[in-house]
């Protein structure tokens, strides 16, 4: 079933379009991210949804009923700011229970959330405690505890970890989810940090400049993007551009303008012009003369080493191929040396090259 | 050579720190020292005005402070005065405050210059004109023409100390507490009222002060048998000059410095004032 369900939803600030004919649904306890550039309107929809601001036009219906012209505290949505917006004068405690307290629930009910949300989050000994005196993760998981203890038909997370620092992030990106799965919560989390939202979500939304530009699982979003900005926007690529030369069973070539030739696994018609892109760590880099031995490399060309970039797990290699044409390979960290100059073979399989759908 | 430098460097920060150190002692005697003779010559013994400093020690200005009645009266109105128009500011103020900040409607911030500009209006055109106004519309009680006039020149303050504790209010809490199902109404009073509260209180205890202090809009104000304490200062200081004025004014002094306290305890001046170039607020 559909907990969250936007159909057609515009919305324009002044004369700036920000969301143009937006729609989505989220299925109970699934996760889903929306995902973009800032500007692109994703926190103008999560704004929407918790009804912060009114659509221009189109509806958003949470379980099926409409929420058109509802004020946000006549809506059951969970919010988990960036901020964590935790009300400093009042303990955790008070803070968890403060929705109850909204809702008229009963006082012994509200006791006892309170104990199952804090132990939920594994802060039951903190409950006296002021927020000034805990740590940012303490604080984001009491604000997540806030949210889910009015038991919010959607839960929307606003860059939930955006505020820690890089270690302790993936760290509770992992812990999050768990919590999230456990509970069974619908999540809808706004975040523009690709790591983020294909970690936390079962679904990710790509947005851009007001539309929805794909949706899809994530290995969906980055092995598969629809639209040469998905592809730019989650992770980095190599790009080719040419015309369908030839056609056979196995699939169809492609020459680019400076003369290289491609194959592709899609059997694609004559004369169209594609985009192409190979991920940086589909391209495997060899000695000159050695690919031949390897029947499923297709695609092999002649390059020089232009830097070498140590990042750690990784090695980001630059190549230069030619005519102003560089590409960019990710190679695993397995000790062996490159150095800059250096002649190359760089081989990569036909299903290594995607083709961008929607070219024009 | 290198080490030349720094120490002609070094030089000239002890004489640039200096410079400014006498600076400040000689700007806090200039401020300090009137205030050092009125204390001084208020517990001075002898019956008439004498020279600095005085030769002999007495209660008898403050004795007599308390036995005039035009002085007593004066005191009762300006607290009666001081209470109601403060407790009036800060009501419509705060109301004010939080409605300029959150309301969004076109000339919100005419409106904002409107409700500010008694602070740049001169308070000699203010009561001059409140005069007339009062007399035109029949309201010759001379309490209801007081509070009028002091309402109108604490309100300013009143406002803006709200709005400036409004504005360091993230509107994330606002948006936390309706999203978890609290009504506009229990949302100012559960979370907006209790963070904003020190601020709120700043603007009174501030207000309070500038009332109590107040001359100029009280001396056109004034009607029998209401007149403030520092209008009967004022008149008593033309009729006959004793250093009752000074026990007075060394009591002000003390009760000055006891709200400027109190208020640093509650807000901290620099949050109230801004901290030079480094402003919060």
């Amino acid at each position: 079933m559909n907990v969250v369900e936007l159909t057609g939803v515009r919305k324009a600030f002044k004369d700036v379009l920000a969301l143009k004919e937006i729609s989505f649904s989220v299925e109970k306890g699934k996760i889903l991210s929306l995902l973009g550039p800032s500007g692109c309107g994703k926190t103008t929809t999560l704004r929407i949804i918790a009804g912060f601001e009114e659509p221009d036009a189109g509806s958003v219906f949470l379980s099926k009923r409409s929420m058109n012209g509802l004020r946000p505290y006549e809506r059951n949505v969970g919010l988990v700011f960036q901020d964590y917006a935790l009300f400093p004068h009042m303990t955790v405690a008070a803070n968890v229970a403060y929705g109850m307290r909204q809702r008229r629930v009963p006082a012994n009910t509200i006791k006892e959330r309170v104990e199952y949300y804090l132990s939920l989050v594994r802060l039951t000994s903190l409950a006296d405690r002021f927020p000034r005196e805990l740590s940012g993760g303490q604080q984001q998981r009491v604000a997540l505890a806030r949210a889910l203890a009015t038991e919010p038909e959607v839960l929307l997370l606003d860059e939930p970890l955006g505020a820690l620092d890089a270690k302790l992030r993936t760290e509770l990106q992992v812990e999050l989810k768990g919590l999230l799965r456990e509970i069974g919560a619908t999540s809808i989390v706004v975040t523009h940090d690709q790591e983020e939202a294909m970690s936390l979500g079962d679904e990710v939304i790509v947005m851009n400049e007001g539309s929805i530009e794909q949706r899809g699982t994530p290995a969906d979003i980055y092995d598969r993007p629809t639209t040469r900005f998905v592809a730019e926007f989650v992770g980095k690529s190599n790009w080719f551009l040419g015309c369908v030369v030839g056609q056979g069973q196995q699939g169809s070539t492609i020459r680019t303008e400076d003369g290289l030739e491609l194959q592709l696994a899609e059997t694609l018609e004559a004369d169209r012009a594609v985009e192409v892109c190979v991920r940086p760590e589909r391209i495997r880099l060899t000695d000159p003369g050695l690919h031949r031995t390897n029947g499923a490399v297709v695609n092999a060309f002649e390059a020089r080493v232009k830097e070498v970039i140590h990042v750690g797990s990784d090695i980001n290699v630059f190549v230069d191929m030619g005519q102003d044409r560089s590409l960019l390979v990710k190679q695993q960290n397995q000790g062996h040396r490159l150095t800059a100059g250096e002649l190359v073979m760089l081989c990569f399989g036909a299903i290594d090259c995607h083709v961008i759908p929607s070219t024009p | 050579m290198a080490t030349t430098i720094r120490r002609s460097k070094r030089i000239g920060d002890a004489f640039y720190r200096g410079s400014v150190g006498l600076l400040l002692v000689c700007c806090v005697v200039f401020l300090l020292a009137p205030l050092v003779v009125v204390i001084a010559l208020s517990f001075d013994g002898r019956s008439y005005l004498g020279s600095f400093p005085p030769t002999s020690l007495s209660l008898q200005w403050y004795h007599r402070f308390f036995n005039t009645d035009l002085y007593m009266n004066g005191l009762w109105t300006s607290l009666r005065v001081s209470v109601l128009s403060v407790s009036i500011s800060l009501t419509t103020g705060v109301a004010a405050a939080v409605g300029l900040h959150y309301a969004k409607f076109p000339g919100r911030n005419l409106l904002l210059s409107f409700f500010l500009a008694p602070l740049i209006v001169p308070t000699v055109v203010i009561g001059s004109s409140l005069l007339l106004f009062l007399g035109a519309i029949d309201i010759t009680n001379g309490l209801v023409r007081l509070v009028a006039g002091h309402v109108l020149i604490t309100l300013p303050y009143c406002i803006r100390t709200t709005l400036a504790a409004l504005r360091n209010l993230p509107p994330s809490f606002i948006e936390v507490a309706m999203s978890l199902g609290a009504r506009p109404w229990s949302t100012f009073w559960t979370v907006t009222f209790p963070l904003i509260k020190r601020g709120i209180v700043a603007g009174g205890i501030f207000s309070f002060a500038m009332s109590l202090d107040d001359v100029t809009v009280s001396l056109f104000l004034v009607e029998a048998p209401y007149y403030t304490l520092p209008v009967a200062l004022l008149t008593e200081m033309r009729a006959n000059f004793d250093l009752t004025i000074a026990a007075v004014g060394a009591m002000l002094a003390v009760v000055t410095a006891c709200l400027i306290f109190l208020l640093d305890r509650i807000v901290g001046i620099d949050r109230l004032f801004g901290r030079g170039v480094y402003r919060n607020n």
